[in-house]
This record gives structure tokens, C-alpha cells and sequence, in this order.
């Protein structure tokens, strides 16, 4: 009898044990988390970034011959998973870590994410990958800049962009290239920067690696961001006279830059920006001619479609989307988010399972290749702390309007203008 | 630093500190009516600058074109914030009078967001552009005819406030209610009137600021703050005294940032005020 | 002593009946997410009533409040990060500092009156918070992580596994704000502040020493504050001035406080258990468009409800009877 008894439960838990594994082998879906900012002054970069990933979940869903990492199928849905379908669940953490934190937590236990994305803000993005530490879900980050965050020893953290150190490397690795190749020589160097997160970390960096490389700082100073005026930072400016100015500003603060620079006439021999507020379309279609030669470090080039057909195809699919009823080009932001969730999914595929260790595993094996990629880098492999070793930061200048890219030399579509021609002179 | 350097600093503050000062003065006239302080008053602001926007975008009108009709329109929209919202909060205590303020300032931002996205605009190519050189000192364009619009504007309610009919009514009522009352002038009246010029001043300091300042939700925040700050230090109630003190923060907002450091040259502005207010509680002028 | 009313024994249970359904709820709610509203509601209620010492009780308008919150975040985290302190000591610690913080503020700042001592208050706030940015030794405006101890333990503040015991010292710290509120509510400071609230020059006739009884209020409230603040920073693992020094956090302590019903002893949690919610809820359910649709709503709310019962809720509650908080 006990025996008779003992051998059914061993047979229900058998019968139990399939159909749970078997239910598990083949989810209808995956769903991911996207914490973005949606409100406030950054909210634009958020809706973007939503709207490109959006465009990444169709095309997944669907059938695709684009290039993008595990997009290129004849199947619907995902092939290693049985054709399931993707779910993105969007939030918006308004700025603030505390949010971030509740929501990736919220994702997690009650939404049931199989894995994260986000936040831009490197402050926000400290808090969620907290969370998914604890949790044990992979994060995924495409855009936030501070290098802490790959420092702390996280195992389910993965950022595919550059951060600061990079970026910075870039533009001090310029300047020496620069001066080699055209026999001129820069001994000074301006910073400028917004005192968030974001300023504060490129400024640090900067200050940093201009001491290693030899140059002057002979002004640094942070400002208040969304400032009223830049009078007394160009005032400063005009009085120290660097020779190359660095400054690090969101969009609004770098249009009010210009304005002042513009009427206080203050023209450095050469501006090499953080990014941000220069790589903003919008911004270089409001400013035209005034920022004619300004140079922004940029992980993102657009003008590169001539050489690499894929930016072009993807490109023209986000101008269709009816989330950008303008019409707009794919900036950097939406491009670095599309790439980091592209990387994410094709991983997920790879894993063959929405388990995190196994999700881990194939995103630690993560070799995605440069023509699979919007992106000018040699590839996409992670180091043991979770950053992407194949990242490449390109230089672009402002020429007639576009950005044309002018750094590595070997990668460049045009010569670099020097000196920045003073606002008289621009036509 | 130069003497160059200084002078310049002086100067382009003494011109921003013009357009502050009209931003406090609609936010001082308002409290020495009824003592309530307008927390959305950086909203009004930013609302002005969005008008502005939309007539230059939509009907092609240059900033100083469509200032009256900017005028006209946040006047209005004053009035209807008396009707809808303040009127009902007169008699309650200060604190959810802040509430009422804070509550509108929140929605008029995200209303903003909802209706024009969070992208920043630009009015490009404005009637007024460019620069001029005085004596090796850059001005601006803009910013001049910005503080000469503010400085006319100011005549204008100073004239209004002491050589009308209703201005005096408005005096009387925002001297002594009771007597206001008592003499028959209708205070209802005259808070409704005073809401709706205080959002004109901030409808007009807005479609100058439009010429040459970038324009999204957010914008008014960090205007509005120091126009507290000008409207305390100048002294609640005392229009005219705003004028002064908000040309001091323009300065010292300059000064700060060129002797001390950009980065706390705010807080040297409040540093100001704190000093001056602890030395005259009342603000420079101010009443009581 | 003006009679400030016993509590009835009504009143009693009910009060024992909500703190026993308080004590039960993590052991109903066990997911993450609700623990956090409510921990949040705790933290907001005992900041707000912190708050209500100074101002509802006292009449003292404080628009920079942060500033304490800050002070014991800043205070305890720098603490354990540069001398290994438990952050037990570095809250005492931060208290003590939003003590010191509060009487060089209050010396000066106090003798404003009215809208003047509210905007100094802000002022106050926004230096502070400027100052903050710009120390780089205490992170600037990078922030501070707090360093992750393993295991969770109670000593070390700090708990991965679950919110369970979070929310049991945020409602811990709640109990103390109402404890300490409660009995400066019957004692005779009590009623000093009230008098300085209705007629400060009347109660200074009265031989009322009325700049040193406003200094110990704002110490009082300052030193409650402080708490809180260190409890957040063992609670996010991560602060930076600009969330919790901002004059938005300030204003939205005292949005919570006014909701309720400013200088009553219930207000300051009603106002949280509705802000809060309301709060995380429009976010959730319509943050996520990029329409700012959810802060729209709450906009709307708050002005309604200032609009509909000035006096907060208490007030509603209480109309009728003659107030005596």
C-alpha cells in the first residue's frame, strides 16, 4: 500500500514536473522593462528612445531582414524561444533615483520582467541596477556616461555605450593626433560644465586626463543648470582665453551659450563639446551657422550611412514611426537605446530561455559584430565588469550645417576646420 | 579679471536684472493686494514665452509685434486663475494658499509637456538680433530692448498705480482692505484687476525674454525663484522697490559669478538677501 | 493651562486598531512594491509632522526643510563611508548636526516674520543645496553610494532580502515623531507655541521667552527630520543633493502637512496616506506616455482639494467642534 502510494506521488510529481517544464520551455512572451525619462527636462530623449525600441519590438515580433543582432529572420516572434513575442513595459522614473528604484522593483515582482533597460541618468541608472542586482535580473544600459557605474563589481549589469573616460580619452587622443598632423600646438584647455551628474563626471575626467596629457586648465568651473544667463561664464571665459574649450551642457544650456558667446564675441581656437546639447538635431537646426566648426564627441554618426547602409535602412523606418510625427532623424539617444536593446534581445534568443543565469551567460558571450551595429564601434563584447571593450568614440564637426565626422582620421568624412571661424566671419 | 571683464559683467547684469525685476513686480503687486504668493508665477512666465512662440510660429509675428496681444492674453488668463482658483482660497490660511499655487504650478507645466512636448523652441531670426558695441562693452540686442520694454512697462504701472482712478483704488485696497470697503471700492474688483495686471507684467517680461531665450516647460523655474527673492528683498507690496532690487540680483548674479564662482553664484544672491533681510526684516523698502 | 483635549477612549481604539492592521500589513502585503508605498507613506508622515511642530503648532513657515533631511542623510552616510560608523550612531549624529544646523539658521532667520521668513527659508535652502553640489569630498554632485553591507543586518541598517524590517523602523520612527508631537501637543511648550503662533507679540507681553521656545520647536523638528533622512539614505543606498536637498522635497513635506491638516496631530499622516498614493499611482498608470499626464492629475488634484477644504482634512473632520489643535 505504502508502496503503491509512494510510486503515484513519485509519478504525479513526474506528470507535474514535465508539464511545469514544459510550460517553461515555451513562453508566449517576454517581457522587458524600460525605465526611461518621460517627464521633465530630459523627457525628450526618453520618448525617442521609447519609440525606437517600439520599432525594435515590431520588427522582432515580425518577420525582419534587417541587420540588427538576431533580427534578421523569416519566423515571427523569437526563434529560440518558440516564436514568443515581445513585451515592453514602459515607466517613467522623472529624474529621480528613488523612482527608478521603486519601479525596477515593481517591474520585477509584480510585472515579472525577464530583464531591465534603462535610465539615462546616471544617477537613476545607480539605483535600478541595484535593485536588479539583488534581484539577480539582467540590466541593461545604453546610454548612461558616469564610469562608476561598471566599477562596482555588478555581475547583472551590462552597458554597451561608452562612458566618460572613453569619450574624454577621445577628444584628448584628437588633440595630440590633431596637433601631430597639422604641426599645430594647444597648451590651454577651458572646461565648462552643468553642475548634475552628467557635468560633474565629464568634468572630473576632463580635468583629469588634461593634466596627463599636458595641457593647462587655466579655467574650470561647473555652472548652475537651466542657469537664467551665461554672462559671467563667457565673461570668465573671455578673460582666461583657453585655446581649446570643453563644455558639457544639455541642449538648453548650450543654445543660451552660444546666444551670450555670440554677442559678448567670445571664439575659442577650438571647441570640443561633451555631447548632450550638441548632438540634439534640434539644436544644430536652431543654431545653423553659429556652431559652424564645433566639435562634439559623439558615439553616434549618422553621416556614416554612405559607408554602412544599415543606419540608412533603420533610419528611415524611425522616420516613419507614429511616434515621431516630425519626421526627425535617429539622433544619438534613440540609436544608443535601439542598440542596447537589440544586444539584450538577441541575447535573450540566444539564451534560449527567459531564466536570468541563463540570460546571463549568453550576454556575457555577447560577440556581436560591427556590421550588425548602428553604431562605429569594432563590436559589442563585454569585460568581466559587465562594459562593452568594443566601444569607439568618433569626433564630429559641425560643417555646413551637418555633422561630418573627423576623427579617427581613418574613419573621417572630412578635414577638420581650425581655427573656429568667428561669428563675423560665418556666413 | 579685468576692469573690461567687470564692466562687461555689470552691464549685461544690470539689462537681466531689468527683465527680473519685471517678473517680480507682477508677483509683488499681486501680494501686497491680498498676500498670496503666486508659487506658478514661473509658470505664467513660461506660458508668455509659449504664446510668444506659437504666434511667431503660426502667424509669423515677431516677438515685439505680438507683445500686446502676449499682454492681452496672459491678462486674461490671470483673471481666469482669480475666478477659478483664487478667489476661493482668499480667506484660507497661508499655507494651502501655497498649496493652491503649487498645485497649479504643477499642472500648467505638465500641461505644457502634454500639449508641446518637452522639446525646447526657439523664436529664430527675430526682428531684434545682433549687437552693439559701446565703448568696447558688448550689448546685446535683445537684451537692451528687453530691459528698455521692462523699464516702459514699469513707467507704465507706476502711472497706472499712482495716476488712475483705479490705480488709486488699487493702492487703497492693497493699503487697508477694511477702509478700501469701507470708502466703496470693490475689493473683488480690484483682486481680480490686480491678478490679471500682475500676469500681464509677466506676459510682457515673457515675449521679451522669447527674443532671445529658449523656450520649454521647465523654463520658468529658475526666473521664478529669483524673483522671490527681488520681490522680498525689494520689499512685499512695494512695486516700485522691485525695480531696484531686481537689478541688484542681475548684478550680483554677474558680479558672483565673476569674482566668486559660477557655480554658487546663486547662492550669493541669496546669501544677499539673507544679509539685507536680517538687517531690515521688512526688505529695502518695504512696508511694515 | 487651556484645556487641550484627553483623548476619549473612542479615540484609543481606534488608534490601537489602525496600529495593529499597520503592524500586520507585511506579514498580508508581502510583495515589494506595496511595502514601498507604505514605507514611503511612514517616511512622508513623520517628515510632515516633523514639519507640523515647527510651523502648524508654532506657525513657523520653513520652505527649506530639506535642508535638516540632507543634514541626516549626508551625516550618516559620510560617516559610515569615510569612518565605518553604524549608521544607528550616524543618524544619533546627523540629529545632533540638524540641531546645530537649525539653531545658527534659526538665530538669525527667525526674527522675519511671515513671508519673509518663508522665502528665507528657501533661500537657506538653496544655498545649502548649491553648497552641496559644489563639496566634492562629500561627493558633489555625484552623490554617495552607500556601502553595500552583506548580510542583511539589522545593526548595519541595511536589508536586500525583504522591506519587512524597513517598514517596521519607518513605522518605529513614525510612532516617535507622533510620541514627541503628542506630548508637546499637552505639555506647557505646547501651549507656548500655540500662543506664539496666534499673537506672537501678544505672548512676548506675556512673559513668554518666544525667540528661545521657536528655537527649540525648530530643533525639535529639525532633529526629527534628520531621522528621516537617514533612514532614506539606508533605504535607497544612494544620495545625491539634488534628491534630498531640493526645495521641491521641501514643498512637498509641507504639501502633505497642509493636506492633512496643518497643526493637528492626525493631519500629517492622512495628508501622506493620500499624496503618496495618489502619487505613485497616477505615475503608474499614466506616467508612462511622456505626457506628464499623471503629474497633470495631480496637479488638478491638489488644487481641488485646496479649493474644496482649505483647512485640510482634519479640518473637515472637525468642523463643527471647536479646534483645538
Amino acid at each position: 500500500m505504502r508502496r503503491a502510494i509512494g510510486l503515484l506521488s513519485l509519478a504525479l510529481s513526474a506528470v507535474l514536473a514535465t508539464a511545469s517544464m514544459s510550460h517553461a520551455q515555451a513562453p508566449k512572451e517576454v517581457v522587458i522593462g524600460a525605465i526611461y525619462p518621460l517627464s521633465g527636462n530630459l523627457a525628450q530623449i526618453g520618448i525617442d528612445s521609447i519609440t525606437a525600441m517600439r520599432m525594435a519590438v515590431e520588427l522582432y515580433n515580425g518577420k525582419s531582414d534587417l541587420n540588427l543582432p538576431g533580427m534578421k529572420k523569416t519566423t515571427e516572434g523569437l526563434p529560440g524561444l518558440g516564436g514568443a513575442k515581445i513585451r515592453l513595459i514602459v515607466v517613467d522614473h522623472q529624474g529621480k533615483p528613488d523612482v527608478g528604484q521603486a519601479e525596477a522593483e515593481r517591474l520585477i515582482t509584480q510585472e515579472k520582467v525577464t530583464a531591465l533597460i534603462g535610465a539615462v541618468f546616471s544617477s537613476v541608472s545607480a539605483t535600478t541596477s541595484q535593485v536588479a542586482e539583488r534581484y539577480g535580473v539582467p540590466h541593461m544600459n545604453g546610454e548612461s556616461s558616469s564610469p562608476t557605474l561598471t566599477e562596482r563589481g555588478f555581475k547583472w549589469f551590462f552597458r554597451t555605450s561608452p562612458h566618460d573616460g572613453h569619450f574624454t580619452l577621445a577628444m584628448f587622443e584628437f588633440l595630440k593626433d590633431f596637433e601631430k598632423k597639422k604641426g599645430v600646438k594647444l597648451k590651454t584647455v577651458g572646461l565648462m560644465h552643468e553642475d548634475t551628474l552628467f557635468g560633474a563626471d565629464s568634468g572630473k575626467v576632463q580635468e583629469e586626463l588634461a593634466k596627463k596629457y599636458g595641457y593647462e586648465v587655466v579655467v574650470n568651473m561647473a555652472y548652475r543648470a537651466k542657469t537664467t544667463s551665461l554672462d559671467a561664464e563667457v565673461g570668465k571665459l573671455k578673460a582666461a582665453a583657453p585655446d581649446v574649450f570643453l563644455p558639457t551642457s544639455y541642449t538648453s544650456d548650450a543654445v543660451l551659450y552660444i546666444k551670450t558667446a555670440k554677442t559678448l564675441e567670445y571664439v575659442p581656437r577650438m571647441l570640443i563639446a561633451q555631447n548632450a546639447g550638441w548632438v540634439d538635431p534640434q539644436f544644430v537646426a536652431e543654431m545653423n551657422k553659429d556652431i559652424e566648426g564645433h566639435i562634439t564627441r559623439s558615439p553616434f554618426a549618422l553621416d556614416l550611412q554612405a559607408k554602412k547602409p544599415l543606419i540608412r535602412q533603420v533610419n528611415e523606418l524611425f522616420k516613419k514611426q507614429k511616434d515621431n510625427p516630425g519626421g526627425r532623424d535617429i539622433s544619438e539617444a534613440p540609436a544608443r537605446a535601439l542598440t542596447a536593446f537589440t544586444v539584450l534581445v538577441d541575447a535573450i534568443n540566444r539564451a534560449r530561455s527567459t531564466s536570468p543565469e541563463e540570460i546571463r551567460k549568453a550576454l556575457v558571450a555577447t560577440n556581436v559584430p560591427a556590421d550588425q551595429l548602428l553604431m562605429p564601434w569594432t563590436g559589442v563584447r563585454f569585460d568581466e565588469k559587465g562594459q562593452n571593450s568594443g566601444v569607439r568614440a568618433i569626433l564630429q564637426q559641425i560643417q555646413k550645417g551637418a555633422y561630418a565626422t573627423v576623427w579617427p582620421f581613418d574613419l573621417a568624412a572630412a578635414d577638420v576646420i581650425y581655427p573656429l571661424p568667428g561669428f563675423k566671419d560665418k556666413k | 579679471m579685468t576692469a573690461e571683464v567687470l564692466v562687461q559683467g555689470l552691464v549685461s547684469g544690470l539689462l537681466m536684472g531689468f527683465v527680473y525685476a519685471l517678473i517680480a513686480a507682477g508677483l509683488s503687486l499681486i501680494f501686497g493686494l491680498m498676500e498670496i504668493v503666486n508659487f506658478a508665477h514661473g509658470e505664467f512666465l513660461m506660458g508668455a514665452m509659449f504664446a510668444t512662440f506659437w504666434a511667431w510660429a503660426l502667424l509669423k509675428l515677431d516677438p515685439l509685434v505680438s507683445l500686446p496681444l502676449t499682454v492681452l492674453l496672459l491678462a486674461l488668463f490671470g483673471l481666469l486663475v482669480y475666478h477659478g482658483l483664487i478667489r476661493w482660497i482668499l480667506g484660507a490660511p497661508m499655507l494651502a494658499q501655497i498649496f493652491a499655487t503649487f498645485g497649479l504650478a504643477i499642472f500648467l507645466r505638465a500641461a505644457a509637456q502634454a500639449l508641446w512636448g518637452a522639446d525646447f523652441r526657439l523664436v529664430k531670426g527675430p526682428l531684434v538680433d545682433g549687437r552693439i558695441s559701446l565703448a568696447g562693452i558688448f550689448i546685446g540686442l535683445p537684451q537692451l530692448v528687453a530691459s528698455v520694454g521692462a523699464l516702459c512697462a514699469f513707467g507704465l504701472l507706476y502711472w497706472f498705480i499712482r495716476k488712475t482712478e483705479t490705480g488709486l483704488a488699487l493702492q487703497a485696497t492693497s493699503q487697508d482692505r477694511q477702509a478700501a470697503m469701507l470708502m466703496g471700492i470693490d475689493t473683488q474688483r480690484m483682486f481680480a484687476l490686480g491678478w490679471a495686471i500682475g500676469a500681464a507684467c509677466v506676459g510682457a517680461a515673457g515675449a521679451l525674454l522669447a527674443m532671445f531665450f529658449y523656450i520649454f516647460p521647465d523654463v520658468g523655474a529658475t526666473f521664478a525663484l529669483l524673483a522671490y527673492v527681488a520681490v522680498a528683498l525689494g520689499g512685499f507690496g512695494n512695486v516700485p522697490a522691485t525695480l531696484l532690487a531686481g537689478v541688484i540680483v542681475g548684478i550680483v548674479e554677474v558680479l558672483g559669478g565673476l569674482l566668486i564662482a559660477p557655480a554658487l553664484k546663486y547662492a550669493v544672491v541669496f546669501s544677499l538677501y539673507l544679509v539685507v533681510v536680517l538687517w531690515r526684516p521688512q526688505g529695502l523698502l518695504g512696508r511694515f | 493651562m487651556p484645556p487641550v483635549a484627553r483623548w476619549p477612549v473612542v479615540r484609543w481604539t481606534g488608534a490601537g486598531t489602525l496600529l495593529l492592521l499597520l503592524l500586520a500589513f507585511p506579514l498580508v502585503f508581502t510583495q515589494p512594491h506595496p511595502r514601498h508605498v507604505v514605507i514611503t507613506i511612514f517616511l512622508f508622515a513623520m517628515l510632515a509632522q516633523a514639519w507640523n511642530l515647527l510651523a502648524g503648532y508654532c506657525g513657523q513657515i520653513s520652505l527649506g526643510h530639506a535642508v535638516f533631511f540632507g543634514a541626516g542623510a549626508y551625516t550618516s552616510t559620510l560617516l559610515g563611508k569615510y569612518f565605518d560608523l553604524s549608521p544607528w550612531i550616524g543618524m544619533v549624529v546627523g540629529a545632533v548636526v540638524a540641531v546645530a544646523v537649525s539653531q545658527l539658521i534659526g538665530y538669525p532667520v527667525f526674527r522675519l516674520r511671515g513671508h519673509y521668513f518663508a522665502i528665507a527659508t528657501i533661500a537657506v535652502g538653496e544655498i545649502v543645496n548649491t553648497l552641496m553640489i559644489n563639496w566634492d569630498w562629500a561627493g558633489g554632485a555625484r552623490g554617495l553610494f552607500v556601502p553595500i553591507k552583506r548580510p542583511d543586518s539589522l545593526a548595519n541598517l541595511q536589508f536586500h532580502q525583504s522591506k519587512q524590517n524597513y517598514y517596521y523602523i519607518a513605522l518605529g520612527l513614525l510612532l516617535l515623531a507622533f510620541w514627541i508631537t503628542r506630548k508637546v501637543e499637552v505639555s506647557r511648550m505646547g501651549y507656548y507655541l500655540r500662543a506664539i503662533r496666534e499673537d506672537q507679540d501678544a505672548a512676548a507681553s506675556l512673559g513668554i521667552p518666544v525667540a528661545a521656545y521657536k528655537q527649540r520647536a525648530m530643533a525639535l523638528s529639525a532633529a526629527l527630520t534628520a531621522l528621516g533622512g537617514s533612514f532614506y539614505a539606508q533605504y535607497i543606498l544612494f544620495i545625491d543633493p539634488d534628491s534630498v536637498f531640493p526645495t521641491a522635497l521641501s514643498i512637498l513635506i509641507c504639501l502633505v502637512a497642509v493636506l492633512g491638516g496643518i497643526g493637528t496631530l492626525w493631519g500629517p499622516l492622512i495628508g501622506a496616506a493620500i499624496l503618496i498614493p495618489l502619487g505613485e499611482w497616477t505615475r503608474i498608470y499614466f506616467g508612462g506616455t511622456g505626457k506628464a499626464v499623471d503629474l497633470l492629475i495631480y496637479g488638478a488634484l491638489i488644487m481641488l482639494v485646496s479649493v474644496i477644504q482649505p483647512g485640510g482634512i482634519m479640518a473637515l473632520a472637525q468642523r463643527g467642534r471647536r479646534r483645538t489643535g
